[in-house]
């Protein structure tokens, strides 16, 4: 048996165990056991550290971060998106978010195991020290917005639901999606901010131009303005909340677009397959 | 409208959010429609759109002047935003300032005697602390009051650097045989190109282009370099990049007795046209790894000369006279002339650079990453203790800053504050 058989093997164990996280969230959300969600939480952190597993055994095989075509950013992005929920989830005990961030995961997982998942070597363009620091930082920006993005869908479920209580000291759940999903956000645009310099610098050195209006580059300036929109919507006092809840909906539709849609829809020579 | 609201309304936030939205719209427009092409293909593709597409100036949305108007405006708003709001911001910088609490904002109790121990440990965590007729001020990281003017001052920068740094940029693209010499006058060198070559992994497939060329002084200097793809090679202010590839193969046209009439470098799709006999050779392609499609289109295995071979069309007066495909050195004869390819050697293609606005994008970006974090993590914490009760008071993140200092007071007072 190879290396590339158990990292295979693993990603599949991963990818059930988030599977099997999403629906557990979705049974603690709809009956409130809390045994339940601290079953779908064990279920994440063991699908996590499955993961990882599995994402290490490809870095030993190919002797390079994960970083180099569609599968390996979707299991990376995967990753990103799991690992920024647990920090949140250990880091605040917001087991209820899990009901929204793990079923991105799973779908995010779900469309890396349909990809082509052979390492190629690095093509020139690709052999640079910025790869690690422009990909990295944009796997935890996109799992930052993910995360975020669960916030906010809760947050809006919350309001609609009408729930919550407002004494004193304990904030109802709302407002609490609101202000975490604001310092996650803002935590994802200094990342993404980040990505499209360190993309910037790199830019200059390989193709001599620090920008070139290429769908990836546009596309992820898009996914900045979007979230620009909402830091600004959330600071103005009078439009935090829904608007900006909405926001940060619109702001995750764009990064998925960034990472998927684009590859598929509008290739330029961001375009690695 | 008086000048003053029009002043109020181009500084204004509404404006800033509709400015980040058109932007952001017009610019999916550029990602979706091809850019740059003729003008005939969008009348051609998109019929009666294309006329629209083009008074739109839709083929070319990121230099069109709608594109600019929208960034000049955004530019005018995000300084007007800026001056607008410096003031009250550099003012919370100074001691004299202090938030009064939200009448709807936390604020927790204190027993006798907790307040001071409390102090002991704001004191701990660098918080500075004002004594008041009630109790105390405690406040830190003021500086993170400018955070957004920062990053907003890192914007501009990088807007009108890059905008001033393309009116004055140059580059161009050339190619290079061994050899062959590219001079820049008016930078006062040459660039010789050595050597150029591919590196190969086991696999035949290519690992990286390498161009080994001198730098040539009009005083005889000569400086070797080497460059590939990510890592351009700067000479003055100009920077040349690795880009392209290709190989070019030397044409030989020789008479009956042997003698070469002519000889030149063809590169695959171009064409020599030899006129004592009227004859256009039309280079097809150099196949280094020759093989056959099972559509009969040649094509080569990869860039290692193991089965080169060649791919050539003659023309004589514009009619057709045959299709070749010829292993080097092998000709074909016609009208006492013989004609053959040989000695295909690679080329390199370079792209040279010259733009200064890049630093100011550098610098801008510095400002505008400085400013994010002065805005997100060193925010400005203030705490009111007053009358026995603390008040938590911040702008950027109250909820987790009353988060913490809940905390703190947990491990101050042992027990849950309320």
């Amino acid at each position: 048996m190879d290396i590339i058989f158990y990292e295979e093997l693993f990603f599949t164990l991963g990818f059930i165990a988030y599977t099997l996280s999403a629906i557990g969230f979705f049974i603690y959300v709809a009956l409130k056991k809390d045994s339940v969600g601290k079953a779908a939480v064990l279920l994440a952190t063991l699908g996590f550290a499955i993961h990882t597993l599995a994402i290490v055994l490809r870095v030993i095989e190919s002797g390079r971060l994960p970083f180099s075509n569609q599968f390996e950013f979707a299991t990376s992005f995967t990753w990103g998106i799991v690992m920024c929920y647990l920090v949140l989830h250990y880091a605040y005990k917001f087991t209820a978010v899990g009901a929204f961030v793990m079923p991105i995961a799973f779908l995010v997982m779900g469309y890396a195991s349909m990809l082509p998942k052979n390492i190629k070597p690095l093509m020139p363009a690709l052999q640079s020290g910025w790869l690690p620091l422009h990909v990295g930082t944009a796997v935890i920006s996109y799992g930052a917005f993910a995360v975020a993005a669960g916030l906010s869908t809760m947050y809006l479920l919350n309001l609609r639901k009408g729930a919550g209580s407002s004494g004193k000291g304990s904030l109802p759940d709302a407002e609490v999606c609101d202000y975490l999903s604001y310092r996650v956000i803002a935590f994802g645009f200094l990342m993404l901010t980040l990505v499209i310099i360190t993309g910037a610098i790199w830019a200059k050195a390989a193709w001599s131009r620090y920008w070139g209006w290429d769908p990836k580059e546009t596309w992820s300036l898009i996914t900045w303005l979007i979230y620009s929109v909402y830091l600004h919507l959330r600071f103005n006092r009078g439009w935090k909340g829904k608007p900006a809840a909405l926001f940060s909906i619109i702001g995750f539709i764009c990064v998925i677009f960034t990472f998927i849609g684009v590859n598929t829809f509008l290739p330029g020579i961001h375009s690695y397959r | 409208m008086t000048i003053k609201k029009f002043i109020r309304y181009l500084t204004s936030l509404g404006l800033a959010i509709a400015l980040f939205i058109l932007i952001a719209a017009y610019s999916i427009i550029g990602t979706v429609l091809p850019q740059g092409l003729q003008r005939e293909f969008y009348i051609e593709s998109y019929n009666s759109f294309g006329n629209i597409i083009l008074a739109m100036q839709f083929d070319r949305v990121y230099s069109s002047w709608i594109f600019r108007v929208l960034l000049g405006v955004f530019i005018v708003n995000l300084v007007g935003c800026t001056i607008k709001i410096l003031p009250s911001q550099l003012a919370r910088l100074k001691e004299e300032y202090f938030p009064q609490p939200k009448a709807d904002g936390d604020s927790y109790s204190l027993e006798q005697g907790e307040d001071e121990a409390l102090k002991d440990q704001l004191k701990k965590q660098r918080y500075r602390i004002t004594e008041t007729d009630t109790g105390y001020r405690a406040s830190k990281r003021r500086i993170g009051s400018i955070g957004s003017s920062v990053t907003h001052l890192g914007i501009i920068i990088i807007v009108l650097g890059s905008f001033l740094g393309n009116m004055f940029a140059e580059e161009g693209f050339f190619n290079l045989v061994p050899g062959d010499i590219k001079p820049f006058p008016e930078y006062g060198f040459s660039l010789r190109l050595d050597d150029f070559y591919l590196g190969f992994r086991e696999n035949n497939t290519v690992e990286q282009y390498y161009s080994e060329v001198s730098v040539l002084s009009p005083e005889g200097g000569e400086l070797k370099e080497k460059l590939w793809v990510n890592k351009p090679l700067k000479v003055q202010s100009l920077n040349f990049y690795q880009t392209s590839y290709g190989w070019a193969s030397r044409l030989y046209i020789k008479d009956s007795t042997g003698e070469v009439l002519e000889s030149r470098l063809l590169r695959s799709g171009e064409s020599h046209f030899y006129q004592p006999s009227h004859i256009t050779i039309y280079l097809y392609g150099y196949y280094p790894d020759f093989n056959i499609t099972s559509q009969g289109e040649p094509l080569t295995m990869s860039e290692k000369e193991n089965n080169p071979h060649y791919a050539v069309v003659l023309y004589q007066f514009n009619n057709h006279i045959g299709s070749y495909i010829l292993e080097p050195g092998q000709t074909i004869d016609m009208d006492g002339y013989s004609i053959s390819f040989n000695d295909s050697v690679l080329y390199t293609g370079l792209t040279y650079r010259k733009d200064f606005g890049y630093f100011f994008v550098l610098a801008g970006s510095l400002a505008m990453l400085l400013g994010l974090i002065l805005s997100f993590y060193l925010y400005p914490r203030f705490i009111l203790v007053e009358n026995g009760r603390v008040s938590p008071i911040t702008r950027q993140n109250s909820w987790g800053f009353s988060y913490q200092v809940r905390r703190m007071l947990k491990q101050i007072t042992g027990r849950e504050v309320s």
